[in-house]
């Protein structure tokens, strides 16, 4: 710019020259560099997929693939109350929860009594989904190891009894997750004693439903299950809109019934 | 210094308004490519929902979004890098527009089509009440980034970018 004085045509002329000069040997060359970026950048995207891969498995450890008493395959529900002959003509009530998701634990909160009521009185056949994907979304295992400690405590045949608590226990601020001692403690509240809580303390140790819980996830996904909790009366997923009240999900038992 | 064959450089005003834009243009970078950065890392430790996010919208096959999950948190970091760092200005930023529009695309559908669902833009996402949805919100926080990228497409010079360090643009 100090040039200003000399002549316009060899201003232009050298201006010409020093473009030139930069293209050809003053810069970096551009596919070099783009070669560069590229596998930098894939050899971050693939060590990025090998950490979260080995991450997650480190999550899921010693993970068992039993199955809990009356579920007879991966991803199916768990039938509860299987003491109760259900009545003729009684609907299926299917329950899909995370034991990590709050609008679970308003919703247990608020019919939970009156679903069991319903069960305990053979009006329906109670099935619960326990799912898992909030594990994910809240980077710890909370959802899985509850869920683990619920079927653990189904061996002692107290599934019912720690279902509930694990709702009525859950942590104020989601993602703080169950510690091991609530989830002990819990055992013992709900009666697990002795040889069955020595039992039940293996059983999550080991995480012995790991495989099922995931099942379960993955199953309900593919089956159209998008979010907590759902409930699905034979088969039919009922608006949550539509059973605000105790009373109002009686009804839309009593409609499917036949 | 800037060594450029355009006439008008002589012009002091028109150098003080340059550089004005070339800091319009770093700004535009450091804003799109400092969202990508974020909107990607926290996806990228959650691999199960940001498959289920982009299978929420129900536009391609379940198995293909998921694919599209797990991929463009990655896709989502390296553009902005890119732009963070100044390189490959031009080409970052479009496809960091084209990639915001296929999101206000995809948004819109699902409002379309009256789905509710969260967008998953910055982790998330999946089925969420009718009460709750922010379609408006989300699309016009997309537009804001597609608009930086714009910029950027079509006026790639700013400052403190490694383009002009390295390549004298």
């Amino acid at each position: 710019m100090a040039k200003k004085s000399s002549a316009p045509a060899s201003n232009a002329r050298q201006a010409k020259i020093q473009a030139a000069q930069k293209q050809q040997g003053g810069g970096a060359n551009k596919i070099v560099v783009a070669t560069v970026v590229l596998v930098v950048a894939i050899i971050a995207v693939v060590a990025g997929v090998i950490w979260v891969e080995q991450s997650k498995q480190d999550e899921i450890t010693g993970g068992g693939n039993a199955l809990p008493p009356g579920v007879s395959e991966l991803g199916a529900g768990f039938p509860a109350f299987a003491d109760v002959t259900p009545n003729e003509g009684a609907p299926t009530l299917d329950l899909y929860e995370d034991f990590q998701c709050p609008a679970c634990a308003s919703f247990e909160a608020l019919l939970g009594p009156t679903i069991e009521e319903l069960a305990t009185a053979g009006d329906i056949r109670l099935v619960y989904h326990v799912k898992n994907f909030l594990d994910d979304n809240l980077r710890n295992d909370s959802s899985t190891r509850a869920g683990n400690a619920a079927f653990c405590a189904a061996d002692a045949g107290k599934f019912q009894e720690y279902h509930d608590q694990l709702y009525a226990q859950q942590p104020a601020t989601e993602g703080d997750g169950f510690s091991n001692e609530t989830l002990t403690s819990i055992a013992t509240s709900v009666g697990i004693s002795g040889d069955a809580l020595t039992t039940w303390e293996g059983c999550l140790k080991a995480g012995r439903y790991t495989d099922y819980v995931n099942s379960v996830e993955e199953a309900s996904f593919q089956d159209g299950v998008r979010g907590t909790p759902t409930v699905r009366i034979n088969g039919e997923e009922i608006e949550l809109a539509a059973i605000q009240t105790p009373d109002l999900l009686k009804q839309a038992v009593e409609v499917a019934t036949k | 210094m800037t060594t450029t064959t355009d006439a008008s450089v002589d012009d002091a005003g028109t150098t003080r308004r340059d550089r004005g834009l070339d800091v319009v243009g770093l700004l535009a970078r450091l804003f799109l490519g400092g969202v990508l950065v974020y909107a990607g890392a926290v996806k990228i430790p959650r691999p199960l929902t940001s498959e289920r996010a982009v299978q929420a919208y129900e536009i391609f096959p379940m198995e293909l979004a998921g694919w599209i999950g797990l991929a463009l948190p990655y896709l989502e970091v390296v553009l902005g890098v890119l732009l963070i760092l100044g390189l490959f200005t031009r080409v970052s930023a479009a496809l960091s527009t084209l990639l915001m529009l296929a999101f206000i695309i995809g948004i819109s559908q699902a409002w379309a089509r009256g789905l509710t669902i969260d967008c998953g833009c910055f982790g998330g996402g999946g089925q969420i009440g009718a009460e709750e949805t922010k379609y408006p919100q989300e699309i016009a926080r997309d537009a804001s980034f597609a608009l930086a990228g714009a910029w950027l497409w079509w006026r790639p010079r700013s400052l403190a970018s490694l383009d002009r360090v390295l390549f004298g643009q």
